[in-house]
């Protein structure tokens, strides 16, 4: 069975975000979209170059976190995912 | 020298970008009794990403677990964040002893958390530890440990015993927190805990910061007296004359000075003395 991981929150200034076994799909969904939906994105793909995951989808629903918010709920994603969680 | 401790989940942004506009003169990320297990590594590494990028202006602590496992992931995650202390839960000569091993680690500056019945009987052991800087009641744990419930008269002995050990150790004392939505009864806890010497006492929400602020801040009336007899004390040069009819000597003129300099660091915005 497909792994998939869910962390984060739909609170304001948090975001969920969900990996799954994929083909490197990105879909973001954010309030602030249509400003920063670039930005987000090649965050996102920066953090998951930088942890070497290569085989997944990600969906991310932004409630207006901030890139270090958005970045520290996806390590903790690909920690899960990869089962190297601290617990 | 700080007179409100707010509590704040690590696993919150929107608390973490916030904690400057509480008014707290410190904050306590918690990584303990506030954050599940599931989300321990989430608050970890939101702590870690937002203190790295982002510059605050209040006292940071981090109160990390009890339980070793956790506690060495906690303080592997903050070792090298600007923080000003730990906050240590259940502190015990034992769970102490994880500093030992971890060299590394920094700063060595504990506030132990005394919330359970063993701790008060190695008082010497806690608050004689290098790093220990500050005694801290917990009293909901400490209560459900005994098997009671909060109260001013139930808490009455542990506060005392807390205090007691802090100053005899030149420790700071924290009182704590107050745990129903009752402000009015909260103002009253929180002077009664000034009255009796806590430097600080703990909020639970950020509603409560104002309060307990009020309450650790010496009234307009103690400031005045003061001034008069530190003016009276330098002008003079004695160390024992007379005011408004009050016998004034050394041990009154030192706690006016005190008094003045505890006021003086909460106007300037504190200092990282504690």
């Amino acid at each position: 069975m497909a792994k998939t991981i869910t962390v984060g929150s739909l609170e304001s200034s948090d975001c969920m975000i969900t990996l799954k076994e994929g083909t490197g799909n990105v879909h973001i969904e954010s309030v602030v979209a249509a400003a920063f939906y670039d930005h987000i994105e090649t965050l996102v793909r920066r953090v998951l170059k930088t942890h070497e995951v290569r085989n997944v989808d990600l969906t991310l629903e932004d409630r207006g976190a901030l890139d270090y918010a958005i970045e520290a709920r996806l390590i903790a994603a690909i920690k899960r995912y990869k089962g190297d969680d601290n617990g | 020298m700080a007179r409100s401790f707010l509590f704040i989940p690590g696993n919150v942004p929107r608390m973490l970008q916030n904690m400057d506009v509480f008014e707290a003169d410190a904050v306590i990320i918690d990584f303990e009794d506030s954050v599940s297990a599931s989300e321990k590594e989430d608050a970890r590494l939101l702590t870690e990403r937002f203190l790295t990028f982002h510059e605050v202006s209040v006292d940071v602590y981090i109160r990390i677990n009890a339980d070793k496992a956790l506690m060495k992931a906690d303080l592997n995650a903050i070792d090298s964040l600007p923080i000003t202390g730990i906050v240590l839960p259940k502190a015990s000569p034992d769970t102490l002893n994880v500093f030992e091993y971890l060299n590394e680690y920094k700063p060595c500056h504990v506030i132990a958390l005394i919330e359970t019945p063993d701790a008060f009987f190695k008082f010497e052991e806690i608050a004689t530890h290098t790093c220990v800087k500050g005694l801290f009641l917990g009293g909901v744990d400490l209560m459900h440990a005994l098997g009671g419930t909060m109260s001013k008269e139930t808490l009455s002995y542990p506060r005392s015993h807390v205090l007691m050990a802090a100053r005899a150790h030149g420790l700071y004392a924290i009182d704590t927190p107050w745990t129903t939505s009752d402000d009015d009864a909260l103002a009253r806890d929180a002077a009664y805990a000034a009255s009796l010497g806590f430097d600080a006492k703990a909020a639970i929400h950020p509603n409560q910061v104002h309060p307990i602020n009020q309450a650790f801040m010496p009234s307009v009336k103690r400031i005045e007296e003061a001034k008069r007899i530190v003016a009276m004390h330098e002008k003079h040069g004695s160390m024992r004359f007379s005011l408004d009819g009050q016998m004034i000597d050394k041990p009154v003129i030192d706690h006016a000075k005190a008094l003045l300099e505890k006021v003086h660091t909460y106007q300037s915005g504190g200092e990282n003395d504690v």
